[in-house]
């Protein structure tokens, strides 16, 4: 009795964590997305206003961060697959350097790398001035920071670990014996290559894809500092909290804003699915 | 592979490092600049930005802040980690699979979410007034899934026949796990919970909105991006990066050579 119990005793704590700071705030934060504001106060209620505003006021924006997260994602997970493409077949002996950077970039400074391509890309930002010194330009390009753009280089940069590792993981299952094995039945290198590598890394590919996607839809910082006008959901959801105050409208905007973001996962890995490069 | 490819895939592998390094690299360059503009030229190397940064008076409340929050966060989910990964070890595995999954499901949030819906629960539970010890449970809810995996993929691993013979010869469960299990499993555990104290360092999202009034490093520099634009923004972000790579460094040091 004691060994059975044991396992589930251990679980309690990491468990309680779960229950209570989990799910029970996602439950209530559920509960409020359908009650309304009355005088700056949350009224208890059931109403669908919230999810019905959600749509009004903010479709195009939802749109547009859906879109331009799809771009992201897209882009982040195949630099990531050449990235760890590289790694794994290509570096040889610089393969373990090339692994740590990504690993030292994953963990370090999401607000820094944010903050730095402020400086990199802003008029008088590091690309400017050297581009004005090499004399490739005559006068600073505005058209390279507050826009789309901008943001999708931000995005990009910092996500790319995070879609390096997951597909890297994968990637590493693949032995030497079973590419040897395609070349000697005749596989040239971009067969092996769009029939084993390709399908054996397709669990990571998606994983980072996903990871990526959601992130990216719901990101709230680079919009506002490196984006400009660029108007994205998370800035609207945090504003919700800040000086707008309405907590339910927020609510809803964020399920709304997972539940898109999720259909357009599942649409993409089940597009991708079967897709080989050919 | 024919000497051009060669070349061309060594060009691709510099154009990616540049691309992952330059930003943290110019974080730290323009932080020793003289000059009072994040920019090139750099006219001289000075350490001023890091003297008005000491001399600001929300950073050494900041800072400590961030120790004691990622201080904290690591401690308490290499604890509640380590219990959790010898629980799910001693499951089924499919039983194990499914509550793997079920505690990293916070993962799968975008942080803004979680964040704002925490931020809605803490104000309305009363119980708990928002300062550091609501970001100390945010993080926990966040990094610990990281510590479970990593300690659960060790023990994965782990030759239990150990442990059965300081059972056999009388040990306690107990001091089986503090004499035999702990010390084998123990760089592991350390690393894990460097790796969540890295996250919690960093954390900007969750702890901007669940600290309240208070501030952290992240959120210092924050507020000082959003007015102007100074190396000081430079300096604390050397000082993040310092502590958040650093603490990297050590956990990955412990889990791959040691673990």
């Amino acid at each position: 009795m004691r060994e059975r119990t044991a396992p589930y005793l251990l679980l309690v704590p990491a468990l309680a964590i779960f229950g209570i700071l989990f799910v029970v705030p996602l439950a209530y934060f559920f509960v409020i997305s359908f009650w309304r504001m009355l005088l700056f106060a949350m009224k208890p209620g059931f109403s669908l206003v919230n999810y019905e505003q959600t749509f009004a006021l903010h479709l195009p924006t939802f749109v547009f961060t859906l879109y331009l997260a799809l771009i992201v994602a897209l882009l982040t997970t195949a630099l990531a697959f050449v990235y760890a493409f590289l790694v794994r077949f290509k570096a040889g002996r610089w393969g373990p350097a090339l692994l740590f950077i990504a690993l030292i970039t994953l963990f370090g400074g999401y607000l820094m790398k944010i903050y730095s391509w402020m400086t990199i890309l802003g008029i008088k930002g590091v690309l400017n001035t050297a581009l004005l010194t090499l004399g490739i330009i005559d006068e600073p390009l505005p058209w390279l920071f507050y826009n789309a753009g901008a943001v999708v280089v931000t995005l990009v940069n910092f996500l790319l670990p995070v879609a390096v590792l997951p597909i890297y993981a994968s990637m590493r299952g693949i032995t030497d014996i079973e590419l040897e094995a395609a070349r000697d039945l005749g596989a040239g290198g971009w067969r092996s290559f769009s029939d084993i590598v390709v399908p054996r890394c397709h669990t990571g590919t998606m994983a980072g894809f996903a990871l990526c996607f959601l992130l990216a839809a719901g990101d709230y910082l680079t919009p506002q500092l490196v984006g400009g006008k660029v108007n994205m959901i998370g800035v609207q959801i945090g504003a919700q909290f800040g000086g707008i105050y309405n907590p339910p409208m927020g609510a809803a905007m964020s399920f709304v804003t997972v539940g898109l973001s999720l259909v357009v996962v599942v649409v993409v890995v089940s597009l991708l699915a079967q897709w080989r490069p050919r | 592979m024919n000497r051009g490819a060669s070349i061309a895939w060594r060009a691709v592998g510099a154009v990616f490092v540049v691309f992952l390094l330059s930003p943290l690299a110019l974080v730290v360059l323009f932080s020793f600049t003289s000059r009072a503009q994040s920019a090139f030229p750099i006219e001289g190397l000075s350490l001023k930005w890091y003297g008005e940064m000491f001399a600001d008076a929300n950073f050494a409340p900041a800072f400590w802040n961030s120790v004691v929050i990622s201080g904290t966060v690591g401690l308490l989910s290499a604890i509640v980690g380590t219990m959790a990964a010898m629980g799910l070890a001693r499951l089924e595995p499919v039983r194990a699979y499914l509550v793997t999954v079920l505690i990293c499901l916070p993962l799968m949030l975008p942080p803004l979410v979680l964040a704002v819906a925490l931020l809605s629960f803490y104000s309305k539970a009363y119980v708990i007034p928002m300062g550091r010890q609501t970001v100390i449970l945010s993080h926990l809810l966040a990094f610990l899934p990281f510590v479970v995996l990593v300690v659960f993929a060790r023990l994965r691993n782990f030759d239990y026949r150990v442990v059965e013979s300081a059972r056999d010869l009388g040990a306690s469960p107990l001091r089986a796990f503090f004499t035999v299990t702990l010390p084998i499993i123990r760089p592991t555990v350390i690393g894990a919970a460097l790796i969540a104290m890295a996250f919690s360092l960093d954390d900007f999202i969750i702890t901007y909105f669940t600290i309240g009034k208070g501030m952290t490093l992240p959120t210092f520099v924050f507020n000082m991006i959003r007015s102007a634009l100074t190396p000081k923004a430079n300096a604390v972000g050397t000082l993040i990066l310092l502590m958040t790579v650093g603490t990297t460094q050590i956990a990955l040091w412990l889990t791959r050579y040691r673990g």
